[in-house]
This record gives structure tokens, sequence and C-alpha cells, in this order.
């Protein structure tokens, strides 16, 4: 469980080459020019796959105690809980558009 | 971990090397979680202003560059691996290396900054400015000083973290230069990184979110 796991050059060299082959995927699906919903679930599916490689392999959660994990994971909870408990009012206003 | 008594930069209210180690990075991650919470302000914002106006974001977004978007995506995807490399250094006592890969780094973020600087001033040169004082005529909405707002809130707010994480690999650097890092203390290399690697993961989200949608 102790936070000195040491990478080696393969395991991080493969993460930046499997980071760099998912920026090009998300620019070139982008150039494809999906059709309404599915473009922006493409690109959000990337980017969370991107993310997780950069906690998981380059921040060291998956060898790192789980509590930091678990701290990681309570942020993007409560975030989610911000947006959501936000776009319950803002979706469902009779008049949606604000003077703003 | 052995010799914990003979460690010089274990502090007295720890019990050895490894438990302040640990705890430093638990306290980072903490400090992470208000970073999430920070920009994830933003990110609300962005998500209600973009279930608003969804015609509004595809038209904006074309203003952006998407070539330059992504080299900066790749710039910084750079320089996270040489922070974790920089790290790897350490661990293996490769001190030269340490310095090596936080140089990298440093150049890296400052080429990120760079071309930020250059897609920011082009934009200012056409009157994309936040707020009310934008005066761009070139997007047929009446909201488009909205969609600029927010792009420069939330890329500027990134911008920033470059700048401290520029300057406190900077101090590193120094540091390191100095012989201040080994395979027995690392703290300051492994918790910056760590930060570092947010500031990465935030720009991996803000990317396909404006550059992405037109």
């Amino acid at each position: 469980m102790s936070g000195h796991h040491i990478s080696t050059d393969k395991i991080l060299l493969s993460v930046a080459g499997a980071l760099f082959v998912l920026t090009i995927l998300t620019v070139a699906v982008h150039y494809l020019a999906l059709p309404h919903p599915w473009s922006i679930i493409v690109a959000m599916t990337v980017a969370v796959m991107k993310a997780s490689l950069v906690a998981l392999f380059f921040m060291n959660l998956y060898w790192d105690a789980r509590f930091n994990s678990m701290l990681f994971i309570a942020s993007i909870l409560f975030l989610a809980l911000l947006v959501g408990l936000s776009m319950l009012d803002t979706l469902f206003r009779i008049d949606p558009t604000p003077g703003f | 971990m052995a010799n914990h008594s003979s460690a010089t930069h274990v502090q007295h209210h720890f019990v050895d090397s490894e438990q302040q180690f640990d705890s430093a990075k638990m306290g980072m991650w903490i400090f992470l979680v208000t970073e999430v919470l920070f920009f994830g302000g933003l990110f609300a914002a962005y998500i209600i202003y973009r279930a608003w106006y969804p015609e509004l974001f595809t038209l904006a977004s074309e203003e952006l560059n998407t070539l330059w978007g992504g080299v900066n995506t790749i710039v910084l995807i750079g320089s996270s691996l040489t922070v974790a490399m920089a790290i790897k250094s350490a661990q293996l006592n490769q001190i030269r290396n340490i310095s090596i890969n936080l140089g990298i780094t440093i150049a890296l973020a400052c080429v990120f900054m760079v071309i930020k600087y250059f897609e920011y001033t082009h934009k200012f040169h056409l009157g994309i400015f936040p707020g009310e004082f934008y005066t761009y005529e070139g997007i047929n909405h009446p909201k488009a000083n909205i969609f600029f707002s927010l792009y420069y809130l939330m890329t500027g707010l990134h911008g920033i973290h470059v700048l401290v994480g520029i300057g406190l690999m900077i101090w590193l650097l120094i540091k390191a230069s100095k012989g201040a890092f080994n395979s027995e203390y690392y703290t300051p290399v492994e918790i910056t990184g760590l930060y570092w690697h947010l500031v990465d993961i935030i720009w991996i989200f803000l990317f396909p979110l404006f550059y992405l949608i037109d």
C-alpha cells in the first residue's frame, strides 16, 4: 500500500503514447462531424479515458493507498451533486432564458 | 524503511520518513479535491449555459483554432510524462536526470503559455473580450459574449495554474541542482507532480469542451 511505486520507462511511455493516440482520435472524430448527441458522447468518453490513464498511472493511484483514490472519487461525486442539483432548477424553469 | 532516526529530512512530529511521505501525499490529494471543486463551479456554469444555449456553443466554438488546442494538449501530456520521469529518476537516484526532466517540463509549460498568449491576443485583436467588453460582430448570436466569458474564465484559471506550476518547477529545479532530492527524499517532486497531472486532467476536459464542438 505504500506510495513508493517505481514506474518503468515502458509503462510511462506506453501511457503517454496511449494519451497521444486518444488525442489524435478525438480530433479525428471531431472532423467526422457525428450527429448531435454522439459527438459530445464520444468526446467525453475519450476525455474520461485519458483522465483515468493520467490518474491511474501518472498520479500512481493504481498502486497507491486506496484512501487517495477515495478522496479523488469523492471530489467527482460532490461535483456531480453540484451540477445535478443546479440543473434540476435550471433545466425546468418556465422561462428558461435568463437576462444574462 | 531503515535508518529512520538518521534521516535528516524527517520532522520530529512524524514517526518515520515513510509516514511523513504518505501524510504529505494525502494532504496534497485533499488539496486536489478542493481544486476539482474550484474548477467544478466553472464546469457547472459551462454545463448549465450549454444546456440553455446549445446553438451558441457550436457557433462560437468555430472561432477557436482546433489545431493549436490540439498542439497544446500534446504539449501538456508531454510535460506530464516528463514530470513522471523526474519522479522516477529521483526514486532510482539518477540525480542529474531529475533536473533534466524538470527542465524539459518547464520548457513545455512555457510553450503552452506562449501558444495561449497568441490565441488570446488574436481574439483581443478581433474584439473578442469577455462579458460587456465583447465587440466582435462575426458571430450571429446575441449572447456570443457568454461563450467567451466562460472560455476566458476557464482557460484563464487553468493558465494561472500552469504559471504557478512553472514557478513550483523552477523552485524544484533549483533544489534538485543543489542535490536536495534522492531516492530517500523526493516528496516535493512527488506532490508537485500530482498538482501538475491534475492541471493536465483539467485541460484534457477543457480541450473537447471548447475546441471540439463546432
